[in-house]
């Protein structure tokens, strides 16, 4: 993969959140290097201090600076990373016929939907965040059934990805609550489509790990 | 809603057991599914439960399906989160590893050591038999799994359904104490539906489609198996939740 030059990326990023995980794992997947700005939000509490609110008022990470704009949450970085690969030779990420299109969309809206489910049920498991533990487990688990079905389908569709034919920015956006969600207490074992489609992501060139996802390059 | 059985066949039914149906849930004797075969790669490592019980299943390089305890001897950490190294299952923790027979033969920390023979992990009677890596548990089996179906398997899906093994089981209509067989379902002709008891609450249901020989499996027969046990599991689950 050619390394794609992106003058002036800046990434706000805490090693440990999942949503920050999704841009760090595209950013690598893309073969871009961004410069990244630590924020302390567990214990430091930085994502609401006055500096960071100027950069992100939501107190929201990641913030992706790119172009000269400053993007907040994963869902729209991912986006606009997508967009930018379109026209590298990569454009699988973000299909552009309407079909996939659509069906990337779709799995976006998931991922910033019923998924975030999962991303909260990490944080009240591991950070002790406040919130209803069984609830937001078992919502999380849910949103990780809907996945397993469609994947168990589109396999025998022989279309192994979420949407298009190939690997999209719906995979990634996807990807880290499903290799992550044994930090929530559910097992990878009743999800046997996601486990295939995890060993593809993880073959990918490119791929990155985060505290919480074995990595086998380890010895 | 029970579907309807082929007629008898001259093999046991896989997991039928000496006691019968959901006597001595928890220490079953018997062969048990544990997951689709194609779901275990090459050099790949998977977790699963049966009765409670955690098992590490992984595949070496030659093919070969090994299943054992998912506790490392070292500190008892998950062996299901270790990987495939060099023909042996390291531990993702120290990264020792053991080799097919369960002998630990490699410690980092120390390569320089042989490590004795009593350092090791007790593989379990594992086998695969029509799409299906199963274990043994209990008593030596006497027989290796058969699930009374005579052509080959192709592989549909595996779920997770939260209600009891028995009653997923009935809910098929397979016969009683049996963990797998050959329903026949008019249009999607032959499928092998086996059930594998996660715990007292959860089970995996793992259907295959039965291909006659010469006859090929479209895409539509398996799409439309997969449905089915999906809708057969909501069905499920809406039944126990509200019983
Ligand atoms: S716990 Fe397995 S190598 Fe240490």
């Amino acid at each position: 993969m050619t390394d794609l030059v992106l003058p002036d990326l800046v990434l706000h990023d805490d090693v440990l959140d999942e949503n920050c995980y999704r841009v760090r794992l595209f950013l690598s997947l893309l073969g871009h290097r961004a410069r990244t700005v630590a924020v302390n939000v567990v214990p430091g509490g930085a994502q609401d201090s006055p500096a960071f609110r100027a950069i992100s008022p939501a107190g929201i990470l990641p913030v992706l600076r790119i172009a000269g704009v400053d993007v907040c949450g994963a869902g729209a970085a991912l986006l606009v990373l997508a967009h930018e690969s379109g026209g590298h030779g990569s454009g699988t990420w973000l299909p552009r016929d309407p079909a996939g299109f659509a069906e990337v969309a779709h799995w976006l809206a998931f991922a910033g939907g019923p998924l975030t489910a999962a991303v909260r049920a990490r944080r009240v498991f591991l950070f002790g965040e406040p919130g209803d533990r069984d609830g937001l487990r078992r919502q999380g688990a849910a949103a990780l059934r809907i996945m397993e079905d469609h994947l168990a389908l589109r396999w025998l569709d022989g279309r192994p990805w979420f949407a298009g034919d190939g690997p999209t920015v719906a995979d990634v956006a996807l990807f880290p609550s499903f290799a992550l969600c044994r930090d929530w207490e559910v097992g990878h074992e009743a999800f046997p489509a996601l486990r295939r489609w995890m060993r593809r992501m993880r073959a990918r060139p490119g791929f990155v790990t985060m505290p919480g996802i074995p990595d086998p390059g380890l010895f | 809603m029970a579907e309807r059985m082929r007629p008898a066949h001259a093999r046991a039914p896989a997991g039928e057991t000496a006691d019968g149906a959901g006597h001595g849930a928890g220490h079953g004797n018997g062969w048990y599914p544990l997951m689709l075969s194609m779901d275990l790669e090459e050099g790949t490592v998977a977790g699963c439960t049966v009765l409670g019980r955690d098992l590490v299943v992984w595949r070496d390089a030659g093919g070969q399906a090994h299943v054992w305890d998912d506790r490392c001897p070292h500190r008892g950490m998950r062996f299901s989160l270790g990987i495939v190294r060099a023909g042996m299952l390291a531990c993702l923790y120290h990264g020792w590893r053991f080799g097919p027979d369960g002998r630990c033969a490699h410690i980092p920390a120390h390569p320089e050591l042989s490590p004795p023979p009593t350092l090791r992990a007790d593989p379990l009677t594992a086998a695969e038999r029509d799409g299906l890596v199963w274990v043994a548990l209990g008593d030596a089996p006497a027989h290796g799994p058969a699930t009374g179906v005579s052509a080959p398997c192709v592989p549909v899906r595996s779920l997770a359904v939260d209600a009891p093994a028995q009653e997923v089981a009935r809910a098929i209509g397979l016969p009683a104490g049996s963990r797998a067989g050959g329903l026949d379902r008019d249009i999607d002709g032959l499928v092998l539906a086996a059930v594998l008891p996660v715990d007292r609450a959860r089970s995996m249901l793992h259907l295959l489609v039965i291909r006659p020989a010469g006859v090929g499996t479209d895409r539509d027969r398996r799409r439309r198996v997969a449905v089915w046990g999906q809708d057969l599991r909501d069905r499920l689950e809406g039944a126990w939740a509200a019983a």
